[in-house]
């Protein structure tokens, strides 16, 4: 505990403000993902799957085409063929959309390893000089201000992205007839219905994008965050997405709250582990912190359900 | 109707994807490994002449290596994975490795060896001793052999490493080179960094002579500790490398398996220092990896293997491969030197050199985890 103390400000100085960033952003994009669709009350489960398959496109695409541009648009449009898939069966087929997108995950998992050996003769992974990394915005007038540069400069283009889109979702949930439309077939799909909104045209619509940002969500793995693929390589991210977005109730700035809260016990777990914390105390705290987050956030969600319910009956 | 169909169709695409599993670790011997440091490239293949001494004429002897976490990691599996292959061409073995990244799948890949009855069994890792000690006693005709720790059964065979006399040197190596200021980032706090996989015992051994090392060319120097919690997340190897880079340390120990191929690029990304493990890996990020403690799991793969086809396996024995056999060491420091040109420190390498005919010599008694050592 002492040398906690003592260490104190190492452990917290500015570089964990990004770190916490860093290691959030990923979870962010996952969550942004199964957010889209929650408000068409469709749980994506498949967020992780979508992500590896993602993450393998672009590193594929971005080895042989030496751009990590067509390297992310691949990715997208990959993650789009992957949450169409999952979309038919649920939308057209009336399948359970859970099934499907364990389903999915483990065929992500599969897939992915196999074409790892198919394409590149290579097992578990594949990192290559050739492979073009997403390139980091330097700011030139951010690096003589002292703090201000080491926060902000370096950043991963995917990295400002991130903020960008979930500005531009909260802006469609809530400000959009879109979004409108949107939110009504997800709480309400009678009513949507009644109103003349194509209810399938929307739920497709919202898996689409919903793919759209999985496969970047990946993208960002495998060339931003990192310049490799690996099997498995998402780690559980994709779920944690989901938690976070269950956390944020679908919404897009409460949903990356849940995802900073996830990067800082990351960040601070990895901090205090060189100090004698118990590793296995560490590696625990995000999955803790889950728990903790969910059960807050439903404790608050049934007693907001309850408030309402009586005042509808006191209507009455 | 339509239903019943799409249930076919989606039950024929798992199967399609099940076999996609199977083919991937049954894939054709033909294809060279490409460059070389994408090692493994067959993973079953059985070998075109039989071994004479074999104990049973005939059929080729059949080994099955079941690894606690996946091929590619360009470290300790990889090069296990090498003793292996070169067992194949050398004896004509016939080899199938499993691959699993949690503690179900490898017990399971162990029961599943055992009912295949394969002549030879190894344990790639020290993970998977737990799971030999409860199921071995049922095969008692199988032979097991298992890496990097100890199983006392007397159809086991046991191969450890001294990697607490090679992380001395690299504990060594590391505090020498965080006084070198002159080099590039490398900063005025004696402090420096190693990043482990899994909290398991093996690991405590090399942390063991790590700070031993480290703290016999310097007293006060300060150790930064990190365990990832798994072999196969990059991510989050590189996760902790950055956090303790950003802590003050200049030099970063990998000791992670597959978790440390983020180690080395975390190396690269901040622009700093990392040792690389088991396999030499100072050309994975070049100018970025100092040396690397080289354990030869190849050499203890092969040596088991070839026991068994000269018939000479001798259950319930232990191996322990020390520095003086040249069990563990580092490497030569070539791909620093070339990066770095005059910078280069030599006076790093000289020292390393003499404090390993020290060690090898006894003047320097290098400490062990609990649980470790020659005597274990």
């Amino acid at each position: 505990m002492n040398a906690i103390l003592e260490n104190f400000d190492k452990i917290f100085n500015v570089s964990l403000v990004y770190a916490t960033f860093r290691s959030a952003t990923p979870i962010i994009f996952a969550a942004l993902c199964a957010a889209i669709t929650q408000q068409a009350n469709i749980l994506n489960i498949g967020t992780e799957g979508i992500m590896l398959v993602g993450a393998f496109t672009a590193v594929t695409v971005s080895y042989f085409s030496g751009s990590w541009f067509l390297g992310i648009v691949a990715a997208m449009i990959a993650g789009a063929i992957i949450s169409m898939i999952m979309a038919v069966g649920h939308i057209r087929y009336n399948s359970e959309i859970c099934a499907i997108g364990m389903g999915i995950n483990m065929l992500a998992l599969a897939i992915t390893k196999f074409l790892v050996k198919a394409i590149f003769n290579s097992t578990g992974s594949f990192s290559s000089p050739d492979i073009k990394a997403i390139p980091r915005v330097n700011l030139a007038f951010l690096d003589s201000i002292p703090v201000l540069g080491e926060l902000f400069n370096d950043w991963c283009v995917t990295e400002w992205f991130a903020i960008i889109l979930i500005i531009f979702l909260q802006f469609l949930f809530y400000k959009t007839v879109w979004g409108l439309r949107l939110r009504a077939v997800g709480q309400f799909p009678e009513a949507a219905k009644t109103a003349g909104i194509r209810v399938n045209s929307v739920k497709y619509q919202a898996m689409l994008i919903s793919g759209l940002i999985g496969g970047l969500a990946g993208a960002h793995l495998s060339l931003g965050y990192s310049t490799q693929f690996i099997e498995n390589m998402t780690n559980n991210r994709g779920f944690m997405g989901v938690a976070a977005m269950y956390f944020g109730g679908a919404n897009p700035v409460f949903t990356a709250l849940g995802c900073l809260l996830f990067g800082f016990s990351d960040s601070i777990g990895a901090r205090l582990q060189a100090y004698g914390i118990p590793s296995q105390f560490v590696l625990m705290m995000p999955y803790i912190v889950t728990v903790a987050v969910l059960s807050i956030s439903m404790v608050a969600k049934l007693s907001a359900g309850r408030k309402r319910e009586s005042a509808l009956h006191s209507g009455n | 109707m339509k239903k019943r169909m799409l249930s076919v169709v989606l039950m024929a695409a798992l199967c399609v994807s099940m076999t996609a599993c199977g083919s991937s670790s049954e894939a054709p011997a033909e294809t060279e490994a490409a460059g070389g440091d994408a090692a493994g490239g067959e993973t079953e293949a059985a070998g075109g002449e039989q071994a004479a001494e074999g104990e049973q004429s005939g059929d080729p002897i059949r080994v099955c290596v079941v690894y606690t976490g996946n091929l590619g990691d360009k470290s300790y599996n990889d090069s296990c994975n090498m003793g292996a292959e070169k067992a194949v061409e050398d004896f004509g073995i016939e080899l199938k490795s499993l691959e699993g990244t949690t503690a179900e799948e490898w017990e399971a890949n162990l029961v599943a060896a055992c009912e295949e009855g394969y002549d030879l069994i190894i344990g790639a890792s020290s993970n998977i001793a737990d799971y030999i000690t409860e199921h071995g006693p049922n095969y008692p005709d199988i032979k097991f052999a298992v890496i990097d720790t100890t199983v006392d059964l007397p159809n086991v065979e046991s191969i450890s490493f001294a990697q607490n006399e090679g992380s001395f040197l690299a504990g060594a190596a590391a505090a020498l080179f965080t006084q070198k200021t002159d080099i590039k980032n490398v900063n005025e706090e004696k402090i420096i960094g190693w990043v482990g996989g899994m909290d398991i015992p093996v690991l405590h051994d090399f942390y063991t002579g790590y700070e031993q090392g480290a703290k016999y060319i310097d007293p006060d120097i300060q150790i930064l500790q990190a365990f990832a919690g798994s072999w196969t997340d990059p991510l989050k190897g590189k996760e902790l490398t950055l956090a303790q880079y950003e802590q003050g340390a200049d030099i970063v120990m990998n000791v992670a398996s597959g978790t440390g191929v983020g180690i080395l690029e975390a190396a690269k990304e901040a622009d700093k220092y990392a040792i690389g493990v088991d396999l030499n890996q100072d050309g994975d990020q070049p100018g970025h990896v100092l040396t690397s403690m080289v354990k030869r799991v190849d050499n203890a793969c092969y040596l088991v293997i070839e026991s068994v086809v000269n018939g000479t396996f001798e259950g319930g024995s232990t191996k322990y491969l020390t520095l003086a056999e040249g069990g563990v060491s580092l490497t030569d420091f070539s791909v620093m030197k070339e990066a770095l040109g005059d910078q280069f420190p030599q006076d790093i390498v000289d020292t390393c050199n003499e404090l390993a005919e020290k060690i090898k010599s006894g003047e320097i008694v290098v400490e062990n985890y609990e649980g470790f050592g020659p005597q274990a």
